[in-house]
């Protein structure tokens, strides 16, 4: 098992684009106004889950 | 078709580019990936009555309130009561930003710009390493645009700055994330802008109450994102409401979430065939988190560069620089000395917030000078001196 790659809930995602901002990644990015996590490029930091200002950002382990 | 210019986003700072762009008779287009201009608001709407002076706006359907001024509240709740003037940038008029951002493209329009909507940008088109416009992506057909300058004028998340290979990666202590209701059924009557401090109302940021009329008001909160956790913004300006009397029983009739930068300016927003205006050049003033009269100002001049480059068939970065020699002139000074202000004031606990509320409650700020200043200190509370050592030497140095 990996470590947990940050996934959106795209029900509650506001499309503010903070997440998106701040990834060292850049593994985010806005698709069809929804921010979306290329988990290939996710490190697993969790920055974009703890500056989240709606909590629509949380950790999944892919499988 | 091939243009001069492409403009990406149809923000304020997108659509003041285009417009002064295409005055010059430059062939411009706006691609915004949104459905309805300044849909969804991603934004405080509080602007200064600068602005008055720049007639960029013709309509006034814009505004929707017209301010006195601003009060800060300290921890403790110390009023500091400034005037529209001393206040800023973020107080004058609360604006209804969908209107406000609708009429500055309708403008752009006016002067020639095209706009395409749902269109989203997904890559800078090069040939070798020269940038020759935008690939996109249209509902679900995928084309190339050509054009000699790409204007990032893409908010916060920037991307064209990171294709072109410029660094706009934000620390989380530069950027503030944001939540914010749009309450009705609460008192609003004077017309001031509020703005709450204190670690525990918003750590390293504010909440603000901007009335939109005698019963309506934003009211959301900034948090620095390094002292943030998940979900945290939302979280306390919900308990914010709950136990402030006037909001108790307010009612939300919109809810928005936002992230403003709150960084030194991009230092290099130009390079060859492609330019960065707005939040996308990090045009903000790092206390306040206001940008629109800088997206504006900076807006207008890069709009003129591409005129010139146009006229000139130059789209080299040594003929758009005069873009950045122009926007570093406005307002760049400010930005860097303020960016230099929040960090000593993110130092400050709410007991040295409060000492220093107490000591500028009385003091009238259209009479304000730094010896004034001192003075009310000194007399009140002679330990903030000390504490303010550091934010003495930032205004002696620029």
């Amino acid at each position: 098992m990996g470590m947990p790659k940050a996934m959106v809930d795209r029900k509650k995602c506001l499309s503010c684009g903070g997440c998106i901002s701040v990834c060292p990644q850049d593994a985010l990015s806005m698709e069809g106004m929804k921010a979306l996590v290329e988990d290939d490029k996710c490190i697993s930091c969790a920055i974009c889950i703890r500056i989240c200002p709606v909590g629509a950002i949380s950790g999944e382990v892919y499988s | 078709m091939k243009y001069d210019c492409v403009v990406v986003g149809s923000g304020p700072a997108g659509s003041i580019t285009a417009r002064f762009a295409a005055k010059t008779g430059a062939k411009v287009l706006i691609i915004e990936r949104r459905q309805e201009v300044g849909v969804p608001v991603l934004c405080g709407e509080g602007i200064s009555k600068k602005i008055d002076e720049w007639n960029m706006l013709e309509s006034r359907r814009w505004i929707a309130g017209d301010m006195e001024g601003a009060r800060i509240y300290s921890p403790d709740r110390t009023c500091v009561t400034l005037s529209a003037e001393q206040a800023g940038n973020e107080t004058g008029y609360v604006v209804y930003r969908d209107i406000f951002d609708q009429e500055l493209a309708r403008l752009a329009a006016r002067d020639g710009a095209k706009i395409m909507m749902n269109t989203q940008a997904t890559d800078l088109l090069k040939d070798k390493d020269k940038i020759k416009g935008v690939k996109v992506k249209h509902f679900d057909e995928e084309f190339e645009i050509e054009a000699d300058i790409v204007v990032g004028a893409d908010g916060v998340e920037s991307k064209i700055g990171k294709w072109a290979g410029i660094n706009t990666t934000l620390k989380p202590k530069d950027l503030e994330t944001c939540a914010q209701y749009t309450l009705t059924n609460i008192d609003c009557k004077d017309a001031y802008c509020d703005f709450y401090l204190g670690k525990q109302i918003a750590p390293g940021g504010y909440v603000w109450v901007f009335p939109k009329g005698k019963d309506v008001a934003n009211v959301g909160i900034g948090i620095l994102a390094s002292l943030s956790e998940s979900g945290m913004a939302k979280k306390l300006l919900d308990n914010f409401i709950a136990n402030e009397p006037r909001l108790q029983k307010g009612e939300p009739i919109r809810f928005l979430a936002g992230a403003v930068p709150v960084t030194n300016p991009v230092e290099t927003t130009v390079q060859d065939n492609l330019l960065l205006v707005g939040d996308a050049a990090r045009h903000v003033d790092p206390i306040t988190g206001g940008g629109l009269t800088h997206c504006l100002e900076g807006g207008k001049i890069a709009g003129e560069t591409i005129g010139m480059a146009v006229e000139k068939q130059q789209f080299d970065q040594e003929t758009l620089s005069v873009y950045e020699t122009g926007w570093k002139e406005a307002f760049a000074k400010k930005i860097k000395r303020n960016y230099m202000v929040k960090e000593i004031l993110l130092d400050m606990d709410d007991k040295t917030l409060n000492m220093l509320a107490d000591s500028l409650k009385d003091v009238k700020f259209d009479e304000i000078s730094t010896l004034g200043l001192i003075k009310a200190l000194v007399l009140k509370h002679p330990t903030l001196l000390m504490r303010l050592r550091p934010l003495m030497k930032v205004s002696k140095e620029v």
